[in-house]
């Protein structure tokens, strides 16, 4: 058999082995994946911070998302000048001083603003230790902690 | 400066860095591009991440020739803020997948801090001895600014005002009262700023637990 044809049956070979799989399981996976590899030193994956960890939630999504979809106990902190910025502050310090490790999650990974805020929160300088979730609200929401229409100030 | 290219459309600069007076209310980027590939390019939808940003694109032209250029302007309130600030805007082009836009584009606004607060909380373990520690007011404005009142959330630290130089420098010392317990007290700062959006100030003192790392 000359060397294109062995080549065309490795590639039918192949493509069948990936119908296959495609037919039997489904197309790829789209859910967020967080790859601890590439983490950035002040991020965490979600899969480290079981349902029930003390920590204090913080979302810096708009309101309105907020409001319709946050972790049940988080509090709002964006960088939206319609915010009273040291209310959230103030907020923000009450519950650390209960419970001193902060998580803070946005819309997505092309968010920002929770770094921002992240920072804002370090320089409080209560002591508190403060990380922002890698995948944002995306990967809360595909691990089922979120809860719909739960939060108003 | 780093040109950007992204599906087809250079940008000579995503990041523009803006050094705003303090009583700054609106702050507007602009951000050049222009097609260099072979194809035309779509920008497809662009997203601020807040409600304070206003987006125009020039002319309202979204697709591009290749050749063409065009312009994106991003103006933003800057509401009460101070220190340095990000302002994002997310630009998806052509097919881009909804979690993956081309390109963000970032301005970066300095906006002075007129009341500087060194350090803006002071802390006590517990169980420590309950000494007093100092935050230092300064201001950083070319007129005094009068700190006139201060209001705390806690009776558990006492507080007294202490006045350097009148409209330029003052000490807040504060001391805890019981070191057995763990609490929190906030501070109000109240001044006489002739902007108001850095009028209220506030600080805090936290007697805490130490704790274990996550």
């Amino acid at each position: 058999m000359s060397a294109w044809r062995q080549g065309a049956v490795i590639a039918v070979m192949a493509l069948t082995a990936a119908l296959g799989t495609f037919l039997i399981k489904g197309p790829p996976s789209r859910l967020f994946r967080c790859d601890p590899v590439t983490l950035k030193p002040d991020e965490v994956c979600l899969e480290t911070i079981p349902a029930g960890t003390n920590v204090v939630w913080v979302d810096a999504r708009s309101r309105a998302a907020w409001e319709q979809s946050g972790v049940p106990g988080s509090l709002l902190w964006n960088l939206d000048p319609t915010e009273d910025q040291p209310a959230c502050e103030a907020a923000v310090a009450v519950r650390i001083a209960a419970t001193p490790r902060v998580i803070v999650y946005c819309g997505d990974e092309n968010c920002g603003i929770s770094r921002q805020i992240a920072d804002r929160i370090r320089q409080l300088d209560l002591g508190a230790e403060v990380a922002v979730l890698r995948g944002g609200w995306r990967a809360l929401s595909e691990a089922g902690r979120v809860k719909q229409a739960g939060h108003t100030r | 400066m780093a040109l950007v290219s992204a599906a087809g459309l250079d940008f000579p600069a995503t990041l523009k860095e803006i050094h705003a007076p303090a009583d700054v209310k609106t702050v507007t980027a602009e951000f050049e591009f222009s097609n260099r590939s072979d194809k035309p390019v779509t920008i497809a939808k662009y997203n601020p991440t807040c409600s304070c940003i206003a987006v125009q694109i020039k002319d309202g032209k979204l697709r591009y020739a290749p050749g063409e250029a065009g312009l994106i302007r991003a103006e933003f309130n800057m509401g009460n803020f101070s220190g340095t600030v990000d302002k994002v805007v997310a630009v998806w082009l052509d097919n881009d997948p909804e979690d993956k836009p081309s390109l963000s584009l970032t301005v970066r606004v300095h906006i002075p801090v007129v009341v500087v607060l060194t350090p803006k909380t002071v802390r006590w373990e517990l169980n420590s001895p309950p000494r007093p520690q100092t935050i230092r007011i300064t201001m950083n404005y070319g007129k005094p600014i009068r700190v006139i009142a201060v209001t705390a959330t806690s009776d558990a630290f006492k507080h007294e005002l202490v006045t350097v130089a009148e409209g330029q420098c003052y000490e807040l010392i504060v001391t805890p009262l019981d070191m057995q317990t763990p609490g929190l007290g906030i501070f109000r700062l109240e001044t006489d700023c002739p902007l108001e959006k850095h009028r209220l100030q506030q600080v805090f003192a936290t007697v805490y637990k130490p704790t274990t790392k996550l």
